[in-house]
């Protein structure tokens, strides 16, 4: 049976695509589905770094798509798991050197091998973008609690709908309970009242993710990261199992006590 | 503690105006529609009309409006003359 393929989306930049791809797909793996992560953000590729296997890149996907080498060649191992892999984009190149039939070709033989294949698309709704999403059946639209990210996000869920790519679910990132409690940022319920796309998962923010880009290893193999966790249930959601759609405020006996301290 | 001071005095939530100011700038995006979708739109509207009433089909004109915080459609049409039942569909 063929694979899932996933574009990770969001129209506006540094909302936290590339690290959801990242942990997503390690998530993945680590529940033994074997993943390919595609950066599709050619010319700004940043996957590589967020994994950790930056100094590793011989080949990338414009080598690939133009048959300079075979695709095994340019797939990337992952330091900790055998069944998952990156193709790193081309940093030289620009977006116009793929096309969108070539990145559905793509795809389309990578979902062949693999259980999943998960897309980081770039910032923007221009070539690249369409590249990004030409190959996948399913898309996930990350989003902060920020006016600008809202309004990108629905945005790209419109051409989404356009291109006919019809199933999409949302990740709200960033998420500050302390600000939401003080009616300072809008909640999980205002996000999907205004977007209307059925809700994946919600991530505090958190400094621990800055802290795993800065190491390259993604933060689902932390234990004690909230960020983390509420990353691991997306990718259960994912993988089809039942995980219940906590806001990611916690429910151990400490969070409720510093809720109850709090309020 | 600056702000804790200014909401003592009456400056409220941001939270709750960002959704506010996003549902109007949705709709207002979501509004840009295209003249195929405003045709078909208009047909449809034509289609359902006639089975109430009989119209002057070339003086339809559905125009979206904006205005400062809402948005309108608003349509124009002659009527000739009404049924005195719906005609079934």
């Amino acid at each position: 049976m063929a694979g899932t393929t996933l574009v990770v989306t969001s129209g506006k930049g540094g909302v936290g695509k590339t690290t959801t791809v990242a942990n997503i797909g390690t998530a993945l793996a680590q529940k033994k589905h074997s993943v390919v992560l595609i950066d599709a953000d050619i010319g700004l590729r940043n996957l590589d770094v967020v994994m950790g296997v930056e100094n590793r890149i011989v080949y990338n996907l414009v080598d690939v798509i133009e048959g300079r080498c075979r695709k095994q060649q340019a797939m990337i191992r992952d330091r900790k798991f055998n069944n998952l892999y990156l193709i790193p984009a081309a940093q030289t190149r620009d977006k116009d050197s793929v096309t969108p039939e070539q990145m559905k070709d793509l795809c389309t033989e990578l979902a062949e091998e693999f259980d999943f294949v998960l897309i980081d698309c770039p910032a923007g709704i221009e070539q690249g973008f369409r590249n990004a999403i030409a190959g996948a059946q399913k898309a996930l639209i990350v989003t902060t609690p920020e006016v600008s990210a809202i309004r990108d996000a629905d945005r790209v869920i419109g051409l989404l709908e356009a291109s006919l790519l019809r199933d999409i679910h949302l990740i709200i990132n960033r998420l500050n309970h302390r600000m939401v409690k003080k009616g300072d940022m809008m909640s999980t319920a205002d996000i999907i009242s205004l977007l209307s796309v059925p809700l994946l998962g919600v991530i505090p923010e958190s400094e621990d993710v800055v802290i795993s880009t800065n190491r390259g290893v993604p933060l689902v193999h932390e234990r004690n990261s909230k960020a983390g966790k509420a990353l691991q249930r997306i990718a259960a959601r994912l993988n089809g199992e039942d995980v219940p759609l906590d806001d990611g405020q916690g429910d151990g006996f400490m969070d409720r006590v510093k809720r109850f301290i709090w309020s | 503690m600056l702000r804790a001071i200014r909401r003592f005095f009456g400056e409220k939530a941001s939270g709750q105006l960002a959704r506010k100011r996003m549902q109007v700038v949705l709709m207002h995006d979501r509004l840009d529609l295209s003249p195929e979708i405003l045709d078909a739109l208009k047909n449809d509207i034509i289609t359902v009309l006639s089975r109430y009433m009989e119209i002057d089909r070339n003086t339809i004109r559905v125009d979206l409006e904006q205005g400062k915080d809402y948005a309108a459609l608003v349509s124009n049409v002659h009527v000739k003359r009404v049924f005195r039942r719906a005609e079934s569909v």
